[in-house]
């Protein structure tokens, strides 16, 4: 199976530029197996992955267009050549490896720790199921970066706009019973660039390996927002 | 538009006047569809009308406010730098005022005449 | 250039349950704290475990944790120590509720408690009726905790060096650690942290076999640091085998699905756990379980055109429980397996998963190295987690206790380090730095040789086929013979890529050193152990000799040499639990 795969070391190179690798497909190949195979061929490739099950979030990557997790992408799925470049918008350190530094600051920037004013009880803090079912869908976002890197609201403000991951995460305690910074947190997202730069593009949406929806979340904040303001 | 005023207040502006241009538009649209004026005089008096008058009058200024979130969201997203940005909000702040009262002077020279 | 250096209180090399949870006690304080991870902290390899963590909050039936204890030893098959575990067993409950307290989204009770879900091994009244204990979040624990510990440490603005890679502990004269040479990887430029003490918290070794159900990462960087700066690694002969792993894949499905109500079946349909385990069946501990399966595949009764693999059947648990309490296996099985769980059994197999051993520790996390009959502490060195033997799983580690391992002993670093931290750094010490750059700079050589991946490709074949679920003398000779050709061939490896940034095939040449390191102390420790216990299972020794073998095992870099230690039998304030036959 014919891979064209985007290449770029500052050390030799200018800018990036494609390649071409022939991989041997085997039954249930996952992408990242490919991945490997083509470094196997060219040990100067590199991009980042670890678990090979997707729960680290380490290999997110631009596949034909769209952004996937290359361990949890089976090759079979794909349509030949398969187009493998760097996630876009970010800044490429080497081959497939970007720079995400901004969207981890984002994340940091939604201060996304329970927040606990009243002293802790002696056992836990008691949730009811219900209460915590609002947390699915939430809290198992892996930070591999699919969705702020596929957003083009995130394209244009990374500086300023939380982007989609960060959003969810920020949604993801103040939808958690336990919390009391609602308010706080609120307040915090209450200006032009932070929340309010999503245009409901929902690319997010459509790349998320996990199948999480930050969209839904961001329509949560809102309407929390509107709830308090009136 | 003050910067508190920026997010939330953008956000549920442009919904709410949406919703009036959308249901301001069906009712227009219906008028003209099924008992449109003849002549300059019929309309005039059909805007002439108090309930119109201050409908269409909210219509326009629904108009404005909604074009004005949804542009200065444009440039908020596309326009870096900061003086280019004051400048093209300037301008589009300006223009779309103009059209207010453009708009606002005819209809109540209707209902003066 | 000249070396840059920087200087800390504390290092913490390793981002995982271990090290955030000790990063968290030091940064409450006004210690200067530095932690130096080669991957992003929630990419660490915690972020995989599934089922929970144990800890007798008797939620939901009565429970206490000196059942718990005695649990863990008869799982360890008495090779675990009696102080730490009962420290360990104690510690769980005040842990899950600090856990809770920080955010861990626990799955809950209908009475808003945290849910705690049967497990393997786990009994009520000191081997009696099933024990539900694991606190769990759905299948995904380890992520909900590993997120949890990350989210605290910003919160609390530890000093993270995110993809770092540690070359080697720097060491003086007197054997006491000053630090740790790494190497950024973005830049490919080392970089000196000085620090009055070193937390190693590096994880598993898990990359030594060719099936595994551990990350890229897990290359026991730790272990084999340790194993350079002169300290033995204890009872690596131990490795847990999980018994499900998703057939050809390795990749994990938790004991929670067992203990949900899950079974294991053969070709015939046959629930053979009743066979090898009456009472406990498909809840027996692990080495167990795995054993069973091996052996049914081996007499004939495997499942699949090559009956290499039995099935885990779950389809009867009905769709509620399976995507309310197992919907990340749901999901792995869809992609791995291509089996929907809901409706068809998955094809299982048991995969390298858990090396009890690694550096040997006390119960406040503090490394202890041999010095002449006794052992003494290494001044500055510390180690919790995967890569330390405390040593709580003895022989066999219970599902569930590994979390609990990371969090107890983590916090038990980090806490003893702050009390005994001294006034000043040490001098440096420049040759030991020199050594260390020297192992860098070797990689550097140019010209045509063997590549990191041959090498690394035949080491694993070997350690699978020499030294994996069932270890015979013969077998396993084989197997250290071939492994020290294979380490000379070490020297004949050549990097074709000598580029500086975010250079990964560098990277993976220094892991490979270190999992080599860790591959020689399992096969070497594992053919000298002349019984059967826990994990380390001999056909020609299928008995467990508390006579003779009632040990520790230490091995040594320096020659391969073993040397054994006394099992703590004496717990702190409890009854001894003297070594029994163990049965399920």
């Amino acid at each position: 199976m014919k891979f064209i795969v985007s290449r770029f070391n500052p050390d030799s190179d200018s800018k990036p530029y494609m390649q071409t690798f022939e991989v041997e497909v085997r039954c249930g190949m996952m992408l990242r197996d490919a991945l490997m195979e083509i470094k196997r061929q060219d040990e100067s490739f590199a991009f980042r992955h670890s678990c090979g099950e997707g729960v680290c979030g380490s290999d997110g990557v631009n596949v034909n267009g769209t952004n996937r997790l290359a361990c949890i992408t089976p090759v079979a799925e794909l349509k030949e050549p398969v187009e493998i470049r760097p996630f876009p918008g970010r800044p490429i350190i080497r081959e497939l490896v970007v720079d995400m530094s901004q969207f981890y600051e984002q994340y940091k920037a939604v201060e996304p720790w329970l927040v606990r004013k009243d002293p802790m009880p002696e056992q836990e803090i008691l949730q009811s199921p219900a209460d915590r079912d609002k947390l699915d869908g939430l809290y198992e976002c892996i930070l591999c970066g699919c969705c702020s890197t596929a957003c083009p609201s995130f394209w244009w403000n990374p500086e300023k706009f939380h982007g989609p991951q960060a959003l969810l995460t920020a949604w993801r305690f103040l939808a958690d019973s336990r919390d009391q910074a609602t308010d706080r947190r609120l307040d915090e997202l209450e200006e032009p660039y932070k929340l309010f730069r999503c245009h409901t593009i929902m690319n997010c949406v459509e790349v998320c390996p996990k199948g999480l929806n930050p969209t839904q979340a961001i329509g949560h904040i809102k309407h929390l927002m509107l709830k308090k303001a009136i | 538009m003050s910067r508190k005023a920026s997010g939330l207040k953008a956000w549920v502006l442009q919904r709410a006047t949406a919703i009036y241009i959308g249901l301001f538009s069906i009712v227009l649209l219906a008028v003209l569809l099924f008992d449109p004026p003849r002549d300059y005089a019929q309309w005039r008096d059909w805007f002439a009308d108090p309930l119109i008058g201050i409908a269409t009058l909210v219509y326009v200024v629904a108009i404005l406010l909604h074009a004005w979130v949804g542009i200065r969201d444009i440039l908020i997203d596309y326009v870096k730098p900061l003086g280019l940005r004051v400048t093209l909000l300037a301008l589009v702040a300006l223009g779309l005022l103009a059209c207010g009262l453009w708009a606002s002077q005819s209809l109540i020279l209707v209902r003066l005449v | 250039m000249a070396l840059a250096r920087r200087r800390f209180d504390a290092l913490i090399i390793g981002a995982g349950g271990a090290g955030l949870n000790a990063a968290i006690q030091l940064a409450k304080t006004d210690a200067r704290v530095a932690v130096v991870s080669k991957v992003f902290p929630t990419r660490s390899h915690t972020v995989a475990a599934q089922g929970g963590v144990n800890a007798a909050l008797a939620n939901v039936m009565p429970d206490n944790w000196h059942w718990h204890m005695f649990d863990t030893v008869k799982g360890s098959d008495y090779l675990g120590d009696q102080d730490a575990i009962e420290y360990m067993c104690r510690e769980a409950i005040p842990t899950v509720y600090e856990l809770e307290h920080n955010g861990v989204p626990f799955s809950r009770l209908d009475n808003g408690k945290i849910y705690q879900r049967p497990f393997g091994g786990m009994t009520q009244n000191f081997g009696g009726a099933q024990a539900a204990r694991t606190c769990a979040a759905a299948d995904r624990t380890g992520h909900a905790i590993l997120h949890t510990l990350y989210q605290q440490n910003l919160r609390a603005r530890t000093h993270f060096f995110d993809e770092y890679f540690a070359i080697d502990l720097i060491r003086d004269d007197e054997g006491a650690i000053l630090g740790a040479l790494v190497l950024e990887i973005e830049t490919g430029e080392p970089l000196l942290i000085e620090a009055k003490a070193t937390v190693l918290a590096t994880g598993g070794c898990g990359q030594a076999f060719r099936t595994t159900s551990n990350a890229h990462i897990n290359t026991g960087d730790g272990m084999a640091m340790a194993l350079r700066a002169g300290v033995p690694l204890m009872d690596m002969e131990f490795f847990q085998f999980h018994p499900t792993g998703i057939a050809g894949r390795g990749m994990l499905i938790t004991e929670g699905v067992r203990g949900e109500g899950g079974y294991l079946i053969n070709k015939d349909g046959e629930r053979f756990m009743e066979r090898y385990a009456p009472n406990a069946k498909d809840l027996a501990s692990r080495d167990v379980v795995s054993r069973a399966i091996v052996t049914e595949v081996k007499e004939g009764r495997g499942c699949g055109p090559n009956g290499d693999h039995v099935y885990l059947k779950l389809d009867h648990l009905g769709e509620e429980i399976i995507s309310k309490r197992l919907p990340g296996i749901r999901e792995s099985g869809r992609i791995f397996a291509g089996v929907d769980a809901a409706r068809e059994p998955l094809p299982v197999f048991p995969t390298a998963h858990y090396a009890m051993g690694g550096i040997p520790t006390d119960r406040y996390g503090r490394v202890l190295a041999p010095v002449g009959t006794g052992e003494e502490i290494v001044p500055g060195l510390y180690a919790a987690g995967e890569c330390a033997c405390v040593s709580v799983h003895g022989g066999n580690r219970l599902g569930g206790n590994s979390l609990l391992d990371i969090l107890v002993f983590g916090r038990a670093a980090g806490l003893d380090l702050l009390q005994h931290m001294e006034s000043h750094h040490r001098p440096m010490d420049e040759a030991s730095v020199d050594k260390a750059m020297a192992r860098l700079e070797r990689w550097d050589r140019k010209g045509e040789g063997l590549s990191v991946a041959e090498l690394r490709e035949a080491f694993r074949r070997c350690m699978e086929d020499h030294a994996g679920v069932f270890r015979t003398e013969e077998i396993m000779t084989e197997g250290v013979e071939r492994l020290r050709e294979l380490r000379e061939q070490l020297s004949e490896v050549r990097l074709q890529d000598h580029s500086k940034v975010f250079n990964t095939a560098r990277i993976e040449a220094l892991e490979l050193e270190n999992i080599m390191a860790c591959g020689m102390a399992i096969a070497v420790s594992a053919l000298n152990r002349q019984e059967s216990r826990g994990t380390h299972s001999r056909p020609d020794y299928p008995k467990r000799d508390d006579v003779n073998w009632m040990k520790h095992s230490l091995y040594l870099l320096d020659g391969d040499q073993l040397d054994y230690k006394p099992v703590q039998t004496k717990p702190l304030s409890v009854e001894t639990f003297p070594p029994k036959e163990r049965v399920y």
